[in-house]
């Protein structure tokens, strides 16, 4: 396909073929680099010994796991740079069928012969043999389409809605109208119906994260700071009628407090990534030199894949790595601040505050500072599709970052 | 345009703002806000906690193999091993890694099913060579190995514990060539050896396993137990990383922890002293048909430091689980025909308790007349006797209030003696006098001074002390009986120990010293870590008082009681004992049960060897007899001084004392024959009289032609050696001609007619008709060439009374 020439351009054409962030596109390639060799280091011994033949049978290879992650992070690079071209306000329409899509393939793991189970719950589908959690794109789906829909907030074409005043329903309307609650419904009947989904699934984790991001693109685009209050309220209020109320979260809690009353069951896990963590030091045993990967810390190459950086690279290594995730999160803050407009400035933050969050997690859960849940180190854990997803939501903070104005030369 | 009905809206510039406000907020708190807890949590868990969890990650990474360290050996004191380790091997079966060294995914066909049969079969198989391999190596009882290597949840069996090198090599190849290392292993343990056997047993302990030990061997009892710590070392390791299924690690590091050898400990001990006394020992049980056992001690009476220690029955350190003794054995046989297997067991176990345990030290016995000697220094340092004090013994001694008296051992009584002859007779009465003399208080006094209430503090365990009255009793004036009795080592008990140390100061000067029997402990480089200095614990009697009792010890076994001990050449002081053991009146056979015992020391000027021999319990030949199925009287002047004596002068010619003889004693001390064959009569007469022998002829002529014995061959001064003139000297042997009962003149006699020559023994009294042979070295009747040797020991066969 030729390239049209210049000349032939829009404007909205000629900014969208702006220069991209190069900061911003060095922390991920970066943080990619680091991950898939950290990947490397960590799933070695696990992919070599085969530790868990029945979910995945590496025959014996020890790079199964790395060329795979390997692939698809080409495959993840190759997705941001295509989607850092398009022009994001196509996004907007984008956004619907990102969603309606990521509804339907979440519904679609409930139908047997693409839904597939992992670690006891469906999450998964397969489709031409590719594996992936439909929620995965549920998360970017609810970020677009909140930026999308929030964009709009102000200077709308057309008049305002009117309310009859004579009728009672068109005054309560009014009201509500007017305390901004109407204007809600819409994302809220969005996210009760994604989250419903992911509820079946029994994927708590992921409801959190949606939970997280959409409510960072509901805080920017300047929703009253009552209603979360009132959500923030709701949400701790379940949270400690849950754990004091039922047997099962008051034990996770416990466990969580003090792994060692149960070292050899649930607490197993949490001793050995503090034990990883712990014995790396300030310096670390070395890149490659972990011991605790040689089957004793579970999960290695996946959720705590941190702690084996931590052993390896010792609490220096681990610090630098933070700040790399730090320098992004703040880089992606910076282009939402300058991007073009509203609908930009609320996908980077609803992105970005995704991975953010996502980081923040599973540090925290890895560190034994929350109580587990199983969320993923963005760049880091093994999962090839989740990585390419997320090398495309970078894709897309990128095609933003694109039509940002250049600074003034003076 | 506006219209009023318009709800206000915030216009886009407020609405901007806020974003961007918004916006900033959320950069701080997800940009950093979030972070700082986490490197918080961080710095927690890698810098204030990380030795904790470094040493957990430790602890469950690597598998930590200990090495065994070599056991130090055990020295007497010219340097002679009398403990050693060697390396031995364990030879362990893993049942478990049997089933798991067949691959059940090699009977699996594709749909994954286990083909059952061809499974077992292969285990059946696999096992079968291994018990057969086992069986014919090693000849293992078969049975049993097939009941352990079903025991499919072991995987630790030990087959052997200490196969040697040359097994261990065989162990190997069959390992190697049906390659099994996943079901035997061999690993190295270090094995104790004791190249003279029950030699020193008593002092050297043995190895086995308590209850703390576990699988390790450790000493038990004397030096292998009370030196563990220096001995044994400090273990190895070698620690080798492990994954989590606890498989070794390849690529894994290895980390190696010398074992660090223990250290050697040099003994006091004397093993070829040891020997003699443990020979002197054996020797008198087998003549005297001893019942209950003996023990007997050797020190330098100089130092503490203790030559020889030994108590029988003893052990075999190598193999310390059988009952080594003969006699033992034979009597838990009997029990066992008479009484049945429970009590043969039972017996079997008293038994064996009564040969591992040294008497020397963990029991008491009252020592009798043996202890006279430590009465009459009391008083000769308390000045309430001299040598000219004179005793007259009636033959009994009678207490107010008693209705019977005590008798003295000679029921006719001694009569007037002095305070030598008085102990030379071992008089109780003139004792009773002495202590009478002293009174309870100074006896009490000395008694502590001496050490007999306390251990000697030897560097052995399990010491026991002395067992006396209270000492309110002893003190108050119903103790006149008790004082009575003491003075001769009757009714108190003391350790065969303590009443050697309390000698040993009687006579060395007066000198209460430690006994030892570590001289020092070097390390592998074999430097000292630690000398065993002299340790004086008091002065107990003077210098002259000690002096005064070399003298009556000296003539005491020179002219009474303990002439028996009496040896050519050496100067022997000594007292004999007979104890009454009447605390064992109401056991079964008891038959008036003695303990016959003789305390020597020599050379009686400067003593260098103190010995004391206990025989417990002699066999009378009939209820009431004084006399042993061999005629023998039985007291420890008869009994315990010959076998003393003869054991002190084997340990001063060892020592290399040369020998001291008075005029008449140098007569007949042996000398080389000259050569005089081809002289002329005259000068071959010359010169056989001035080698200090007598001659006589066979044949006539001028010339010696033969001469029986041969030049150079040692016979005693005084022989009569034979001169043949022109006649053949006879060549066949003659027989030994039977001496028994004979006086040593007599027995001279009896020996030239048949061209043999005697060299006594024991004591050699040519004026005494006591003297009498007791032994020949050649047996009566064994044909001997003319010329040989024959040495004849005497014993004077006056009785002893030396009954306390």
């Amino acid at each position: 396909m030729a390239r049209k020439a210049k000349r032939d351009l829009t404007i909205e054409q000629k900014l969208a073929r702006g220069p991209i962030d190069l900061p911003f596109l060095a922390l991920v390639m970066l943080l990619t680099a680091v991950g898939l060799i950290m990947v490397l280091s960590a799933s070695y011994a696990s992919a070599m010994l085969n530790l868990t033949p029945k979910v995945t049978d590496t025959g014996g290879d020890p790079l199964y796991y790395f060329k795979r992650q390997f692939g698809f992070a080409m495959l993840g690079v190759g997705a941001m740079f295509v989607i850092s071209k398009i022009d994001y306000q196509h996004f907007r329409w984008m956004s619907v069928f990102a969603l309606g899509g990521s509804i339907v393939l979440m519904a679609l793991v409930f139908v047997p012969g693409i839904g597939r189970s992992g670690g006891g719950a469906l999450r998964w589908v397969s489709i031409f043999g590719i594996r992936f959690q439909p929620s995965e794109i549920a998360k970017v789906g609810v970020i677009m389409f909140f930026s999308a829909g929030l964009s709009k907030r102000t200077g709308q074409v057309g008049p305002p809605k009117k309310w009859s005043k004579r009728t009672f329903t068109g005054r309560m309307a009014a009201r509500l109208d007017r305390v901004g609650l109407l204007e809600l419904i819409p994302y809220g009947l969005v996210l009760a119906v994604v989250l419903g989904i992911i509820a079946m699934q029994h994927h708590m984790s992921a409801m959190v994260l949606i939970v997280v991001a959409a409510a960072s693109v509901l805080f920017a685009s300047g929703i009253s700071l009552g209603w979360f209050a009132a959500g923030g309220a709701l949400v701790s209020g379940a949270l400690v009628w849950i754990i004091t109320q039922t047997e099962y979260m008051t034990e996770r809690v416990t466990i969580w407090r003090d792994p060692f009353s149960d070292p050899k069951g649930d607490g197993f896990q949490p001793i050995q990534s503090m034990t990883s963590i712990g014995s790396g030091g300030l310096l670390g045993v070395g890149l490659g030199n972990s011991r605790q990967k040689y089957a004793f810390l579970p999960e290695e190459h996946n959720d705590y894949i941190f702690a084996i950086v931590c052993e390896e690279l010792g609490m220096v290594g681990a610090c630098v790595i933070i700040a790399l995730f730090a320098l992004l999160i703040i880089r992606g803050f910076w282009l939402a601040l300058h991007a073009r407009d509203r609908f930009g400035t609320l996908l980077i933050v609803g992105i970005t505050s995704l991975t953010a969050f996502q980081t923040f997690f599973n540090i925290g859960v890895v560190t034994n500072f929350l109580p587990p849940t199983g969320i993923s180190l963005p760049f880091f854990s093994y999962g090839g599709t989740a990585l390419a997803i997320q090398l495309a939501e970078m894709g897309m903070v990128l095609s933003v970052s694109r039509q940002i104005a250049a600074p003034r030369a003076e | 345009m506006q219209d009023t009905n318009l709800r206000p809206r915030r216009s886009d510039g407020k609405n901007n703002r806020s974003l961007f406000r918004r916006t900033i907020f959320l950069m701080a708190v997800l940009g950093v806000g979030i972070f700082l807890p986490l490197v918080y949590r961080l710095y927690q868990l890698q810098i204030v906690e990380q030795e904790d969890w470094e040493r957990r990650a430790a602890t469950q990474q690597t598998r930590s193999i200990s090495v065994p360290a070599n056991r130090g050996t055990i020295y007497d004191r010219e340097g002679r091993a009398m403990a050693m380790s060697a390396t031995v091997y364990k030879l362990i079966l893993s049942p478990r890694g049997v089933v798991g060294s067949i691959d059940k995914e090699k009977y699996k066909d594709k749909e994954k099913n286990l083909d059952e049969t061809a499974y077992e079969k292969a285990l059946y198989d696999l096992r079968e060579t291994i018990v057969d391999g086992i069986v014919d190596l090693f000849g293992y009882d078969e049975e049993r190995l097939w009941t352990r290597i079903e025991r499919t949840s072991s995987g630790y069996e030990v087959l052997y514990y200490e196969l040697e090198e040359e097994d261990a090599e065989k162990a190997r190849q069959f390992i190697g060539e049906n390659r099994l290392s996943g079901a035997l292993q061999l690993t190295p343990s270090s094995k104790r050896y004791y190249p003279f056997s029950s030699i020193g047993s008593h002092v050297l302990g043995y190895m086995g396993q308590t209850e703390s030990s576990g699988e390790n061997m450790v000493g038990k009892d004397g030096i292998e137990a009370l030196y563990e710590g220096a001995l044994s070392g400090e273990l190895g390791r070698v620690v080798t990383s492990k994954n989590g299924w606890g498989q070794e690690m390849i690529s894994g590091y290895e980390m190696y922890f010398d074992a660090q050898n223990g250290y050697d400990v040099h003994l006091t001990i004397d093993e070829r002293i040891q020997a003699m006394l443990e020979q002197t020992l054996a020797e008198g049980i087998e003549t005297y048909d001893v019942q209950a056992g003996a023990f007997g001690l050797a020190i330098d009476p100089q130092t503490g430091a203790v030559l020889a220690m030994a108590s029988s029955p003893d052990f075999d350190p190598n193999n310390w689980g059988v009952l080594l003794s003969e006699a033992l054995q034979e009597q838990v046989e009997q029990v066992k025909t008479e009484e049945g297997d429970d009590a043969a067991d039972a017996a079997w176990k008293e038994a064996w308790n009564k040969q591992m345990r040294n008497r020397v030290l963990k029991e008491t016995y009252e020592p009798g007349s043996v202890f006279k000697p430590i009465t009459v220094a009391i008083g000769l340092e308390e000045g309430v006797i001299s040598l000219d004090s004179t005793y007259n013994c009636s033959g009994s001694k009678k207490f107010p209030g008693v209705e019977k008296p005590i008798n003295c051992h000679k029921k006719g009584g001694h009569g007037q003696q002095n305070l030598t002859k008085a102990v030379g007779n071992s008089c109780n009465v003139a004792l009773m006098n002495i202590a009478e003399e002293i009174g309870p208080e100074i006896t009490w006094k000395y008694w502590q001074d001496f050490g007999l209430m306390e251990k000697t503090g030897i560097d052995l365990s399990g010491e026991e002390k002395g067992i006396f009255w209270t000492e309110e009793h002893f003190k108050s004036i119903n103790a006149s009986l008790e004082l009575a009795t003491s003075s001769f080592g009757q009714r108190f008990k003391v350790t065969p120990l303590e009443m050697i140390t309390a000698f040993a100061a009687v006579i060395n000067g007066g000198h209460l010293l430690q006994p030892y029997v570590v001289q020092s402990i070097t390390d592998g480089d074999g430097n000292t870590t630690f000398y065993h200095e002299t340790v004086e614990v008091r002065q107990v009697i003077s210098e002259s008082t000690s002096e005064k009792m070399r003298g009556i010890l000296e003539s005491v076994v020179a002219n009474d009681s303990g002439h028996n001990a009496s040896q050519i050449g050496y100067r022997i002081g000594g007292k004999t004992g007979t104890s009454e053991l009447l605390d064992r009146k109401n056991e079964p056979g008891y038959n008036k049960d003695v303990m016959c015992s003789f305390m020597g020391f020599a050379p009686a000027d400067d003593p260098r060897v103190l010995v004391l021999v206990v025989y417990d319990t002699p066999k009378r030949s009939s209820v009431g007899s004084s006399y042993t199925a061999g005629g023998t009287y039985i007291s420890g002047g008869n009994i315990a001084a010959p076998m003393a004596g003869a054991l002190i002068a084997n340990i001063l010619d060892y020592m290399g004392i040369e020998k001291q003889y008075s005029a008449d004693e140098l007569a007949g001390a042996a000398a080389p024959m000259p050569y005089v064959v081809g002289s002329e009569l005259t000068v071959a007469k010359g010169a056989v009289q001035s080698a200090g022998f007598e001659c006589r002829t066979v044949g006539t002529g001028n010339v010696v032609t033969h001469q029986v014995p041969a030049a150079g061959v040692s016979i005693p001064g005084g022989s009569n050696v034979i001169l043949y003139l022109g006649e053949e000297a006879p060549d066949g042997q003659v027989a030994t001609p039977d001496l028994e009962g004979l006086s040593p003149a007599a027995a001279k006699t009896k020996l030239e007619e048949q061209g043999l020559f005697m060299r006594a023994t024991g004591v050699v009294d040519y004026t005494d008709s006591s003297v009498v042979m007791a032994a020949q070295s050649v047996d009566a009747g064994t044909m001997v060439t003319p010329g040989t040797v024959i040495e004849v020991r005497f014993v004077s066969d006056i009785e002893y009374g030396d009954h306390a």
